[in-house]
């Protein structure tokens, strides 16, 4: 209701010139540029992407330029990156995307927002169910002498997944910060292994060259690497519990993209090393996940590979309850907001959990694995390739309206944020996002293994149309019949209090 | 009203035992989102007492005590003070800041006044506070549950109190019947600044399940 910016308590006490005991008790709590860079990158799992997508990527769209694309995409991110974090310093942010649309382009382009994003999040972590049969049944095979179908190890994370969410168990941060160290290193490590055992025709950097990106196939590619990013954009959801709101988001923001990048650039090349640049496709689609331990247990033996996998594992586990999180705390802040029915606004009372958020999230997981199950589907090409590169074009979207409304904001009053800041750097990046956008749906065919002329390529993204249509409809509808909700769209949990802070 | 009159001085130990079971003092809420419902306890507490209140005319609202000098027990003495000495403070970020430690504080100041027993060891596992007497523990529930059953608003320190306990998404799991327009109603007619404070429980509570940690 009121557009007056935000004052938290520091901008409060530091006009008062004063040591307050209540600041400073509460700044204990806050949270630093390394915990956050540390919760936006584990989100982003590692060494679920450098084993699982990026081979995907190779296998599905036969495209060599996977490690360019990463590095481009890396700076297309910190391109968005520069708007999206001056908004967070005059937004009070309860769901990021949706609430920034609602800020600049209008509530009923907000809600339409809003139900991209939830298709997005939702199809980004139902599609790990899909990876999970793979990371484990190596290690089972190996232990047990057997493994069963990739349902059943899917429908265990999903329990798993379901409980945890259930408990509000968040995987703690202590745990998270070491498996991220762990995976960071293995990473390095199976690195190493695959340089010091180039292939015959020695080291080739033709995986860096915009050549090799820019080939049919290109935009499948670039929607896998992509959804490698998804989990970055929720730095801004700290804001508020910051340090410095003005700092230490866009610091975590920008050093996260970078982190990213680089090491998924780099692990994504090393992996062509052995191969050779010729020889990854077909490397890539013989041995799938696999792929990547299989090299080094070749380069560093068995143990080192053994470690890798488990840690594969645990990195898709916690990806996975990750994301389930995120996904039924936007369905919940949601829910607050009467945009979606109340219901989903409750909370458990003995754990404090989005209830039914989290409940709807494990309900859609079952009805997904219940379909690949019975259609026999393959999981990790089927299903963890295409819901990550349907997530990845829905990312995408969401990026480039965020940056559209980053624009038309600050264009109404400038707030003394610099011009590349509010218009050049969001205008680049909608120039390049929407490129991206245009080349995953010209190669949307490669993504789902179909036919050019198949309906399916236009089906799925007509999903999103589909979705921004109800979106605006239902954001009228809401104008017009419960004007009081309408009003608090964007303002997250902050919307029970009626727009007042 | 007879229910009022026989309603018990302290809104905060009212909360406390409606949060919690009436006879083994097991939480039925967590802890994080008591310490908040018992922070929007104690400022409701002080603000029916008009011992604190709310500048409208600051954006956002501020609390300040209309008192000079902190009175009362301990607990609301502390609470008071730290009003007196930073009047500039938003009623969220009280929330957020007695929260706490207030679980702790309320737990010991009822454990003094008799009216829990103290915590009991048992081998390996921690019992927590009981109530010390069943009915006294019982009797604000069955108020409210009175009020909610004859759809008749109850005097305005229960209505705080009701406000809070939907605030905290408790009502659901205390209430044998949650009906959220009588709730809305009854908190509707609370004087405003106690208005706000039940939205401002609210909005701290979903922060606090929306927060990752």
């Amino acid at each position: 209701m009121t557009s007056h910016p935000p004052h938290t308590e520091f901008q409060v006490s530091l006009t008062q010139q004063r040591p307050s005991a209540v600041t400073a008790a509460l700044a204990e709590d806050r949270l630093g540029v390394p915990s956050i860079v540390f919760f936006v990158i584990s989100a982003a799992a590692p060494l679920m992407v450098v084993a699982g997508s990026v081979p995907t990527a190779y296998t599905v769209t036969s495209v060599i330029g996977v490690p360019f694309a990463f590095l481009m995409l890396g700076a297309i991110f910190a391109l968005f990156a520069v708007g999206y974090v001056t908004m967070a310093r005059h937004v009070v942010n309860a769901g990021a995307f949706y609430a920034y649309a609602a800020q600049g382009l209008g509530r009923t382009q907000g809600v339409a927002t809003a139900w991209v994003a939830l298709l997005a999040y939702n199809a980004l972590q139902l599609g790990l169910y899909g990876i999970i049969g793979s990371a484990a049944e190596p290690l089972l095979v190996d232990w047990f002498g057997g493994s069963p179908p990739w349902w059943v190890i899917a429908l265990v994370a999903w329990a798993l997944t379901g409980v945890l969410g259930l408990l509000r168990v968040d995987v703690n941060g202590k745990i998270l910060s070491i498996l991220l160290v762990s995976e960071i290193a293995i990473v390095l490590l199976f690195d190493l292994g695959d340089l010091t055992h180039p292939a015959p025709g020695g080291l080739s950097f033709e995986g860096f060259t915009p050549g090799a990106l820019f080939v049919p196939g290109v935009g499948a590619a670039l929607a896998t690497v992509v959804a490698g990013f998804a989990g970055i954009e929720s730095s801004v959801v700290f804001a508020e519990e910051s340090k410095d709101r003005h700092r230490t988001v866009p610091i975590a923001t920008y050093l996260g993209i970078a982190i990213i990048a680089v090491l998924y650039s780099f692990s994504a090349w090393a992996q062509t090393v052995p191969t050779g640049p010729d020889g990854i496709v077909k490397a890539a689609s013989e041995q799938g996940t696999g792929l990547i331990f299989n090299q080094a247990a070749a380069h560093l033996g068995s143990a080192v590979s053994t470690i890798g996998s488990v840690l594969f594992v645990t990195s898709s586990i916690a990806c996975m309850i990750a994301f389930h999180n995120t996904t039924a705390r936007y369905i919940f802040a949601l829910g607050r907001e009467n945009v979606i029915p109340s219901i989903f606004g409750r909370t458990s009372a003995r754990t404090a959990a989005p209830i039914a958020g989290s409940l709807l999230q494990t309900v859609l997981g079952l009805v997904v694995i219940t379909v690949y199950a019975i259609s026999g589907l393959d999981p990790v090409t089927k299903m963890f390739f295409i819901f990550g590169t349907f997530g990845g074009l829905g990312l995408l979207t969401l990026l480039t309206v965020t940056s559209i409304s980053v624009i038309v904001f600050f264009a109404r009053d400038s707030r003394g944020e610099t011009t590349w800041r509010t218009r050049i750097a969001p205008a680049l990046a909608i120039l390049a996002l929407c490129v991206i956008i245009g080349l995953t749906l010209i190669n949307f065919d490669t993504v789902l293994g179909v036919e050019p002329d198949s309906v399916l390529r236009w089906i799925l993204p007509g999903i999103f149309l589909v979705a921004i249509a109800l979106g605006l409809v239902w954001g009228r509808v809401l104008k017009s019949i419960r004007p009081e909700v309408y009003a608090n769209i964007g303002l997250g949990a902050q919307a029970v209090n009626g727009g007042a802070k | 009203m007879a229910e009022s009159d026989l309603s018990s001085p302290s809104l905060v130990d009212d909360l406390y035992f409606v949060l919690h079971d009436n006879v083994t003092g097991h939480p039925l809420l967590h802890s994080r989102l008591t310490g908040l419902a018992l922070a929007g306890g104690v400022l409701g507490e002080l603000m029916l007492a008009e011992h604190v209140a709310l500048d409208f005319a600051s954006n956002p609202e501020r609390l300040y005590a209309t008192v000079r000098e902190a009175t009362g027990d301990r607990l609301t003495r502390t609470v008071l003070g730290h009003v007196i000495a930073e009047p500039y403070h938003p009623v969220g970020t009280w929330l957020l800041f007695f929260a706490r430690t207030i679980y702790a504080d309320v737990t010991a100041r009822m454990i003094a006044a008799k009216l829990l027993k103290p915590p009991v060891r048992h081998l390996l596992k921690q019992q927590p506070a009981a109530p010390a007497d069943m009915n006294t523990a019982a009797w604000p529930l069955a108020r409210l549950n009175l009020a909610v059953q004859r759809r008749t608003p109850p005097a305005s320190g229960d209505c705080v109190l009701l406000g809070l306990l939907a605030a905290a998404g408790c009502a659901q799991r205390v209430l044998s019947e949650h009906d959220p327009r009588f709730v809305a109603a009854a908190t509707a007619m609370l004087p405003v600044p106690l208005q706000r404070l039940i939205a401002q429980t609210k909005v701290a509570v979903g922060q606090a399940v929306i927060s990752r940690r």
